[in-house]
């Protein structure tokens, strides 16, 4: 879990910081070179079609890596390492309805969620990826074709940042909308906050894996959701019904847990069942982590 | 309709306000949190804003209602039944019919008057007609149609009722009822139609104006008529400034029995007395002409009977007549109208008397308990129980241990014989207070002194009883015991020749027709009544009339109150003062009365049970919500 493992190093922006820089754009190239620059390359040989270098067979590696044309030179084993280089068509599934408002601590979730779709658009984009833009609340809003095109992370990236909250959640009609409309096999990447049936979103996702999709969810949350740090008895109104709930929250706060937990493991192991990848995003954690997630998932899906 | 006897605690409801604005304040105080995850929150205890909210505002409604009930307690309601005026307003003319309206062109004029204040009610009032005098008569019921007033008024006619504008306009209010309007009152202004009762009042809705009518400044009035002893006593008024002389005609059953002339000084008054000899009985007038006073005023009725003579009732020891000869004659002297019927029973004939013949009894003269048996003592006991009259004459035949056993508890005087006087040392007796009615016909001693007693009892007066006669030893010769009903007279000796020479002195009958007299004033049945006083038709006509009682009949007079026969009047504002007067004591009535309905009905005991139960109602739902 995401949340589990914060780092120590303070290379990473507070996102609360983060969101207070310009335009999308700059956050995004922000958080992407300063990510870069701290990552060792190694990790995401192998990924990319061009070639990198050779290596001696260990047992274990890949034998389809195996180049058999130096083995007939040379009669040894070595494997090919390669670099990625792709034609992978990218989906940025964005959910902007109401509750993607909400945000205890300087940045909503809708805030964090557009600097990750911008970070993962413009990490794409230096990777050659094609990278599309659907963002919906309980129907689709805008919706952004993949494409590689440099020009094309621009309009990305502005159609980004003049996004607005929209209605309700209803993660699963739009879902099955974008997996019907995807003509080639791809990277799926949903971020939204998944206030709705769950039983409705794994179904939707698992549409994406049935047209051969590889799927990752960020489970974006605030902070405030997951410890719900209230004290006093108050009026709690949500966001998108607008329905008012009286709570003490001293009474409430552990069934609250119970309930909030319960859900997060149920997609969890829902999610991670039907193979897609989910990642529970706390919106005070440095957006670097969700990029190494969405490498990982990228580099899995090459092997 | 709730009223309250302290209506100011109503403001203490203000306090309401206290609550209401907590309730404001407390839902500004809670935080409002604006939150997206609620999603996990609904399986959580919280409440529903909407139901939270409908509970707050029922405990916002509980606790107003525990301080309006509180309000309400300490206000003390009760339910009463005065209504708030709804109906159309109304007129309704008051038109007096009393005797003082019978004076000449009297009626007239009030009946002119009557018409012209129809006439003058504005349209859309219903207009009524009430006429008073003997009793309120409610003539033209209140309604639209003015025809039926005016044909009511055009019937009216002065009767022989007396004035009384109280009973009048509690009547006219009652008519009015809801409604508010005007009461005219068209009366001669007699200055005696306030009388002393204090009852009714008029309600606050209703004006009271009254029309005063010119009545005639002299009156000629037959104020009183009795029969006194053999003659009829007449008395004529004169109310006028002048001296008048005039002839009282008497006549028994509408038979001239002569006539005696009369002459009073302005003011003044004169008896004219006629001898009865040789009449009996029958309806005895007495009239005088008088044609510019009251019309009704100038004949008056009397009952000549002899029936209605109180009945004295011996006791003897063996019912020999001999035992009350000296009674018995000295009754009979005034046997006949206005004298004293005798019977004399022996003690065991007392005894088996029935109760409707002892109740025809006025007095009972105990000569002898020889033969008075339980029953006998029981029915002595009853009888002044009941208000009778009795003289015990402690002589030879008298049993004082019978006596006071019978009169247990009646009775505290008890008496014991004592030796014969020597004859040089005879005893006299003489009033020892000479104004008690019995001895009040002597002036004194008199002729009292010279009856001399040779043999007396000793009467032990006891702190109930008073000293009327005493012997000349300064022992006691005639007693009144008093007791709670009738009146009880203890004579120290007989009154038969025995003891004494009292029967054969002429002090004696003087003294027994004196003595039944006053002991009879307790029982004699009354034999004149004023217009008004009985009920029926025959209650209202003057005359004499038969009166059923206890199966018997009697005849007894009704004439007009002689009050009505003054012709002096007060002025409008004198009225004005009296209906404000009955209106404040009306006040302090229904005050009293609301207090009374108020403390009867408790209702601020159940007003301050429901506050209790709204507290603890608010307290339980105030501890769920938290």
């Amino acid at each position: 879990m995401a949340t589990g493992t914060r780092p120590s190093e303070l290379r990473f922006l507070d996102p609360a910081v983060l969101a207070r820089l310009g335009t999308l754009e700059l956050k995004a190239r922000t958080v992407v070179e300063g990510f870069l620059s701290g990552l060792h390359r190694s990790p995401f040989k192998g990924f990319s079609v061009e070639f990198a270098e050779y290596r001696q067979y260990m047992p274990g590696d890949d034998l389809s890596s195996i180049d058999w044309k130096v083995y007939a030179r040379s009669d040894r084993y070595y494997v090919k390492k390669f670099e990625e280089e792709t034609n992978l068509d990218c989906y940025l599934l964005l959910d902007v309805s109401a509750s993607m408002g909400y945000g205890s601590r300087g940045v909503t979730k809708l805030e964090y969620a557009s600097m990750l779709a911008g970070s993962l658009a413009f990490l794409m984009q230096r990777q050659r990826d094609a990278v599309g833009l659907t963002t919906f609340d309980d129907s689709i809003v805008t919706m952004l074709p993949p494409s590689a095109r440099p020009s094309h992370l621009r309009s990305l990236l502005v159609t980004l940042d003049r996004m607005t909250l929209g209605n309700q959640t209803n993660v699963a009609k739009p879902l099955h909308q974008l997996a019907d409309g995807i003509a080639k096999r791809g990277l799926v990447i949903l971020i939204s906050d998944l206030i709705d049936e769950p039983e409705r979103v794994v179904d939707g996702l698992r549409h994406f894996r049935f047209r051969g999709a590889d799927v990752v969810v960020f489970h974006v949350m605030d902070p405030a959701e997951l410890t719900f740090p209230f004290t006093r008895a108050s009026r709690f109104r949500d966001i998108e019904g607008g329905d008012e709930l009286m709570a003490v929250p001293s009474v409430v706060r552990e069934q609250y847990l119970g309930e909030l937990n319960g859900t997060i493991d149920r997609y969890r192991r829902e999610l991670g069942a039907a193979g897609i990848d989910y990642r529970l995003l706390d919106t005070s954690e440095p957006l670097e982590f969700a990029l190494m997630s969405y490498l990982s998932t990228r580099g899995k899906g090459r092997k | 309709m709730i009223s309250f006897l302290s209506p100011l605690f109503l403001a203490g409801a203000a306090a309401v306000v206290i609550p209401i604005a907590i309730h404001l304040f407390y839902k500004r105080a809670e935080p409002l949190i604006d939150f997206a995850a609620t999603r996990y929150l609904r399986r959580a205890p919280v409440e529903q804003s909407q139901r939270r909210r409908l509970r707050e505002l029922v405990l916002l409604a509980l606790r107003a209602a525990a301080l309006l009930l509180l309000a309400l307690a300490f206000a003390r309601p009760y339910l009463s039944q005065s209504a708030v005026a709804l109906a159309a307003p109304a007129t309704m003319v008051l038109v007096d019919t009393s005797v003082s309206m019978s004076g000449p062109g009297e009626f007239e004029r009030a009946r002119a008057k009557a018409l012209q204040v129809i006439a003058d009610a504005p349209i859309g009032h219903s207009v009524g007609v009430l006429s008073f005098g003997a009793g309120s008569t409610s003539v033209a019921p209140l309604s639209q149609d003015r025809g039926r007033a005016r044909a009511a008024i055009a019937n009216l006619t002065p009767g022989a009722g007396a004035t009384r504008y109280r009973a009048a306009l509690a009547r006219a209010a009652e008519e009015f009822g809801d409604r508010s309007g005007r009461l005219v009152v068209i009366t001669d202004l007699q200055q005696t139609g306030w009388d002393g009762a204090d009852q009714g009042g008029v309600p606050d809705r209703l004006t009271v104006d009254v029309e005063g009518v010119e009545g005639p400044t002299a009156n000629t009035a037959l104020t009183a008529l009795r029969v006194d002893g053999p003659e009829a006593v007449a008395i004529v008024q004169n109310y006028s400034s002048r001296m008048v002389t005039t002839e009282v005609v008497f006549s028994i059953d509408d038979r001239r029995i002569g006539a005696s002339a009369v002459s009073m000084a302005s003011g003044g008054s004169a008896e004219a007395r006629l001898s009865l000899e040789g009449q009996a009985s029958g309806r005895l007038a007495a009239a005088v002409d008088d044609r510019q006073g009251y019309a009704a005023d100038n004949v008056r009725y009397a009952v000549l009977d002899t029936a209605n003579a109180p009945l004295i009732l011996a006791v003897t020891a063996s019912g020999n007549p001999a035992e009350s000869f000296y009674l018995d004659r000295a009754v009979g002297i005034t046997e006949g109208p206005g004298g004293f019927r005798f019977r004399a029973v022996s003690g065991p004939a007392f005894s088996d008397l029935q109760p409707p013949a002892l109740a025809e009894a006025s007095v009972i003269v105990i000569l002898g308990t020889r033969g008075l048996e339980q029953r006998g003592r029981e029915l002595l006991a009853g009888f002044i129980r009941s208000g009778g009259g009795v003289l015990i004459t402690a002589g030879p035949d008298v049993d004082p241990a019978i006596l006071k056993g019978a009169l247990n508890g009646i009775m505290q005087t008890s008496w014991r014989d004592r030796e014969a006087v020597p004859s040089e040392k005879t005893l006299r007796f003489a009033p020892d207070d000479s104004r008690h009615p019995v001895f009040r016909l002597f002036g004194g001693v008199g002729t009292l002194g010279n009856v001399s007693f040779s043999h007396a009892a000793l009467i032990d007066v006891p702190a109930t009883a008073d000293v009327v006669a005493r012997y000349s030893d300064g022992s006691a010769a005639l007693v009144e015991e008093r007791t709670a009903g009738g009146r009880v007279l203890i004579f120290a000796s007989d009154i038969n020749d025995r003891w004494n020479d009292f029967p054969l002195q002429p002090a004696f009958v003087p003294f027994i027709h004196e003595a039944l007299r006053y002991l009879t004033s307790s029982r004699v049945a009354k034999a004149e009544y004023l217009v008004g006083e009985l009920p029926g038709l025959e209650g209202l006509t003057p005359g004499v009339t038969a009166l059923k009682n206890d199966a018997r009949s009697r005849r007894v007079a009704v004439n007009v109150d002689p009050r009505e026969s003054d012709p002096a009047r007060m002025s409008a504002d004198d009225f004005r003062a009296g209906v404000s007067r009955l209106n404040a004591t009306a006040q302090r009535e229904a005050s009293t009365e609301a207090r009374d309905q108020e403390d009867g009905q408790r209702l601020w005991q159940y007003a301050l049970l429901l506050m209790v139960v709204s507290l603890a109602a608010e307290g339980m739902l105030g501890r769920r919500l938290g």
